[in-house]
């Protein structure tokens, strides 16, 4: 019995522990960018390995998803005889949902597992140690762009991952179903608002973007140097933000599209 | 020159870190130039390690950056030179470690003793005042723990330099050092000149100094007696 309390109590502990680090270590990389012309160059660098790297991916998702938006939102609308909403439908689905939420688990899949291996390869080979040795901040020189570049980053993917869903929801609509073209748009143009969707579905991707690269930055930096600890921290970081997004998005969703 | 030596697990490394200011001491104090640096703020820290060089085992290099990139990291960050000052210095450090022409591969083309000398090539980058070193021999061929016996002897007097070396190598550390210390449980158990140590009496330091497998430090990890283990199932 008591066995049981003092490892549940050192779990308990441990967990708010980390929590605390993490936050002491969110707060030192975010105040510690340097926005001079160095960190720039270190910044725009991540965001080509953050961002540009993860356009494919983004891009092909973007355009099967919306694909199939087109398809079974037509097939549901057809027996309503409203399939001119196909465009409206689309749309709001990508914009408030499917954009940010996809988006954000991709790119914990693709740029928060890389982040997390590559930092915590650094962490093993001593590499971040002996930054650290030369008096170089390795919070402010290693961490900190690649923070900011996630930052950065996850609101503008989520919008190509939006704009790029529309048009093959277009695609399969307008040009192999038959919907017109006209309404498509038009409909489209009439019921997307944009403080209360567009604005919120950039909210909801900033906040995403902010939980993804914290999550996958810390567990690199906190893995354990070794083979194994990298894999544990790999997969924490693709676990943990998966959940955290999700879980945010019915937070926000509650918040921003309910009627109270 | 001091070479730190004892058994593995006893802290050697700790030391190191604990000079260099990533760990915190739970007691004593810690004095570089008379101050103590356990008590040090983050920013008089990294001051601090301006003067300071470490030289981990691995060699710890920039895994993204060429040797030529790794070498100017030191300098782009802490000063202000233009790029052809910077491409002298690097010059002249890689000529040191006799490394020069490398200097545009990456660390993943170097073998293990080259991977070390440009590390070492990079420590003495900012000319600081102080070396450390963490197992700097271990794992090389002859020839390359010649040459980095060599190069840290070189080094130390050229530069007019304090080191503090840890190895397992006696013979090597022994050959360069000045001053020894022998560490085991925690304690400092023999120090002094290199000759001296070879003649002292203790039996640790003689256990460790001649490589006698068994002695104050056994040989069998503790274990129940051998006859009950084996027979009594």
């Amino acid at each position: 019995m008591i066995d049981f309390l003092v490892k549940n109590g050192r779990t308990g502990l441990e967990f708010c522990s980390t929590v605390g680090r993490s936050g002491i270590f969110l707060l030192h990389c975010v105040l510690g960018l340097s926005w001079n012309l160095k960190g720039l160059k270190l910044l725009s660098r991540q965001m080509y390995n953050v961002g540009v790297l993860s356009l494919v991916i983004i891009i092909v998702s973007g355009l099967f998803i919306g694909m199939v938006l087109g398809l079974q939102g037509y097939s549901i609308l057809i027996d309503y005889g409203s399939e001119q909403a196909i465009g409206q439908m689309v749309a709001l689905t990508l914009v408030r949902e499917l954009g940010p939420v996809v988006t954000a688990l991709l790119f914990a899949g693709r740029a928060g597992s890389a982040l997390t291996a590559e930092i915590g390869l650094m962490k093993a080979t001593e590499q971040l140690s002996s930054m650290e040795m030369m008096g170089v901040d390795p919070l402010k020189r290693v961490i900190a762009p690649r923070l900011w570049a996630g930052f950065l980053s996850m609101p503008l993917l989520a919008a190509i991952f939006s704009m790029v869903g529309i048009f093959g929801g277009m695609l399969v609509g307008v040009d192999w179903l038959g919907v017109y073209e006209g309404s498509f748009w038009a409909n489209m143009q009439s019921s997307v608002e944009f403080r209360e969707d567009i604005l919120n579905g950039v909210i909801k991707s900033i906040v995403f973007g902010l939980v993804c690269t914290w999550i996958a930055v810390f567990q690199g930096y906190d893995s354990v140097p070794t083979s194994e600890g990298i894999s544990v921290a790999t997969t924490k970081t693709v676990v943990y933000s998966s959940l955290a997004v999700l879980g945010l998005d019915f937070i926000l969703t509650a918040v921003m599209f309910s009627s109270f | 020159m001091t070479a730190i030596m004892g058994p593995s697990g006893t802290g050697k490394t700790t030391l190191l870190r604990l000079i260099g200011g990533q760990l915190k001491p739970e007691r004593g104090e810690i004095l570089l130039d008379g101050q103590d640096v356990s008590k040090f703020k983050r920013k008089a820290l990294f001051d601090a390690r301006k003067k300071m060089g470490m030289l981990f085992q691995s060699g710890a290099l920039f895994s993204d950056l060429s040797v030529y990139e790794n070498v100017a990291f030191p300098l782009r960050e802490h000063t202000n030179l233009s790029e052809e000052i910077i491409r002298d210095i690097v010059y002249m450090k890689l000529q040191a470690v006799g490394l020069r022409g490398a200097r545009d591969l990456m660390p993943a083309e170097l073998s293990g003793g080259m991977t070390r000398r440009v590390a070492l090539a990079r420590t003495i980058a900012l000319d600081p005042e102080l070396l450390l070193y963490d197992e700097p021999f271990a794992g090389q061929d002859p020839i390359a723990m010649g040459v980095l016996v060599q190069l840290i002897r070189l080094l130390n007097d050229a530069l007019d330099l304090t080191s503090v070396l840890v190895s397992h190598d006696i013979n090597e550390s022994l050959s360069i050092c000045d001053h020894a210390v022998i560490l085991a449980d925690g304690v400092v158990i023999g120090e002094g000149a290199p000759a001296d140590l070879k003649k002292s009496e203790s039996p640790l330091v003689r256990q460790f100094l001649n490589g006698l497998p068994d002695g104050p430090v056994p040989f069998h990890y503790p274990a129940s007696d051998y006859q009950s283990d084996l027979i009594d199932q």
